[in-house]
């Protein structure tokens, strides 16, 4: 306050300041008065209180104070990426908040989560906890539910998380790359057996390219190679004389144009001359045909004489007997009868 | 500065300064001590004193209050356009809302709240506090026997401080609703996980942060130009007084930002 003092005394000195400072002075600023000032003042600081309590109600709300939850305790062999806060969801959607991380005495991670009430009927008995880490992008906390008819999941009710980690494979893919890289190397290095083969590759083609080519390369020297060229050029050879025994077996089966001495006119010759011969076999045949229809004739005939022949047989035994009959009749009644009565003494 | 105090020799100069620059901080920090007794004392809140901070409170507040929501709004546009168009080219929108309300309404909008009341209210009162020092009004208030700071300081460092709360809370309050509408468009179906998003945001710690550093830049906003004005620097060779308060404001300004965002994101 020394300094108030020693400012006042210095006051006086510039600007338009009245020369005594004992007298009233009048203020810079003018004081126009303001219509209904502390109504405006009140309304004014009740509208700041209502923003800030309304904002404060509002977070409050976004972070679940006002409403009634149900705590799950998770555990994990490793809370990395997990932060107080965060959502686990269900099926994408936000179902609970991890409140609380806490190390359990047996050394594995307890994740304290709050779920609302309206929604701890997604969570089962049977239910599944995920804990996803992502190479990009936070952790997850998910929760699954195969069978929605369990039962409930009672209130403080503890679960194992499963972790299914996508940097926690890096290490390992890391080793398999090496080992591979190392592969690599250890193919394409100077004295490798991949070196050599191409080596050889390159030998193979050099002798590929030169005198005997392929054969030479297939036999292993130059001198079989000549000589499975001799037996192709016999081959050939062959095959010419088998082509002219062809020809000459050709010309006699179906002999030249027009001669009759090869084997096939012949036997066509001989076709036609069969042809004759079954005709007139035919002929012989009808003729043999019309002789059978006779004698089918006469047969019947005959069997309706035998027929006549019985009916006349028996008519003259009828007549034979009544001659017989009458002869035994007359023989009877005749008087030159002889006495055929044998008279005892 | 210290080229400007001919005849002396170097360590006079760096003494003097270093003094002055000590002096002027003691003022900052006695004078923030005297204004909190007071503001905590109910016999600043008596019938002649209470239409002066009614007065004040008004006129601090309700002038700039509606350009500056405008504004904000504007920023607040603007800014989530710009994030949401840029997050969804490299298919990380569903950080942009975080990270816009993240910016704008934990970092941007404090900050800019307190330099616009610092330009449009406690800059000015700085300097009315210095005019009326110089008039001599002060004198005549102790003279009757009353104190200036009470009578024509504390309003104007309690207006100061109140605008300045009351401009970042409606300006957050306007870009969240805006950040929501530019985000999900005119229905309320985002509405669910953006209070979650809201919620995840502001956790506790963060929100004490935030409101400490609403509190703190309303403070020096409103009592480093004020500090400027009523001391003089003692120094016939320093008239820019009022031009060292504002350095020093932005100063303290710089520091609790930076002791913010220490404490946020370490």
């Amino acid at each position: 306050m020394n300094d108030e003092n020693h400012n006042a005394r210095q006051t006086p000195t510039p600007g338009p300041a009245p020369a005594s400072p004992a007298t009233d002075v009048p203020p810079v600023e003018t004081l126009r008065p303001v219509a209904y000032l502390e109504i405006k003042a009140a309304a004014l600081l009740l509208f700041t209180l209502a923003l800030i309590v309304g904002s404060g109600l509002y977070l409050l709300y976004a972070r679940g104070a006002f409403e009634p939850t149900q705590t799950l305790v998770l555990t994990a062999d490793d809370s990395e990426g997990v932060v107080v806060g965060m959502d686990m969801t269900f099926s994408g959607f936000p179902i609970g908040r991890v409140r609380r991380i806490e190390l359990a005495e047996t050394g594995n991670a307890r994740i304290i989560v709050d779920v609302p009430r309206k929604d701890a009927h997604w969570l089962r008995e049977s239910s599944v906890f995920t804990l996803v880490r992502g190479i990009v992008g936070g952790t997850n906390i998910r929760a699954y539910t195969g069978m929605l008819n369990d039962k409930l999941l009672p209130d403080g009710a503890v679960r194992p998380v499963l972790r299914g980690d996508a940097t926690a494979e890096i290490p390992q893919l890391m080793a398999s790359a090496r080992e591979l890289l190392s592969n690599l190397n250890a193919l394409t290095a100077q004295d490798a057996a991949l070196a050599s083969s191409l080596t050889n590759v390159q030998a193979l083609t050099e002798r590929l390219n030169g005198p005997g080519g392929m054969l030479g390369v297939l036999m292993g020297n130059e001198a079989d190679g000549k000589k499975i060229v001799a037996t192709l050029d016999r081959t050939n050879a062959l095959l010419a004389r088998l082509d002219g025994m062809a020809a000459r077996a050709d010309k006699q089966v179906f002999g030249a144009e027009g001669s009759k001495e090869a084997l096939v006119p012949e036997v066509r010759a001989t076709v036609a001359q069969l042809n004759g011969l079954l005709a007139d076999t035919r002929t012989s045949l009808k003729k043999v045909d019309a002789v059978l229809v006779e004698a089918q004739a006469i047969g019947a005939n005959a069997r309706e004489a035998t027929t006549d022949l019985g009916a006349l047989r028996a008519e003259v035994e009828s007549n034979l007997r009544k001659v017989e009959s009458l002869v035994n009749e007359i023989n009877r009644k005749w008087p030159f009868a002889r006495d055929t009565e044998l008279k005892l003494p | 500065m210290i080229s400007r105090l001919p005849g002396l020799s170097l360590p006079e100069r760096v003494w003097n300064t270093a003094r002055r620059w000590a002096v002027a901080w003691w003022r900052i920090l006695y004078l923030g001590a005297v204004v909190l007794v007071l503001v905590l004392s109910p016999s600043s809140y008596g019938k002649g004193t209470r239409r002066a901070l009614a007065r004040h409170l008004y006129l601090d507040t309700a002038p700039v209050l509606l350009g500056f929501t405008v504004l904000a709004a504007l920023i607040s546009l603007v800014l989530t356009r710009i994030v949401v168009v840029t997050a969804l080219s490299y298919g990380l929108s569903r950080y942009a809302l975080e990270m816009v309300i993240r910016v704008l309404v934990l970092e941007l909008i404090p900050l800019t709240a307190a330099l616009f009341v610092a330009m449009r209210c406690t800059i000015p009162n700085g300097s009315q506090i210095t005019r009326l020092r110089q008039t001599g009004r002060f004198d005549a208030l102790r003279a009757h026997g009353s104190d200036p700071v009470r009578i024509e300081l504390l309003p104007r460092v309690i207006a100061g401080v109140f605008a300045c709360i009351t401009l970042a809370a409606l300006s957050c309050v306007v870009a969240l609703v805006l950040a929501y509408l530019g985000v999900y468009g005119f229905n309320l179906a985002g509405l669910p996980s953006y209070t979650r998003m809201f919620g995840q945001v502001f956790t506790p710690s963060v929100t004490m942060v935030f409101a400490l550093k609403t509190v703190f830049f309303s403070l020096a906003v409103a009592l480093i130009p004020m500090a400027a004005g009523l001391y003089d620097t003692g120094d016939r060779t320093q008239p820019d007084s009022e031009l060292g308060g504002l350095a020093r404001m932005f100063a303290v300004l710089l520091m609790i930002e930076v002791a913010s965002l220490m404490g946020n994101y370490y």
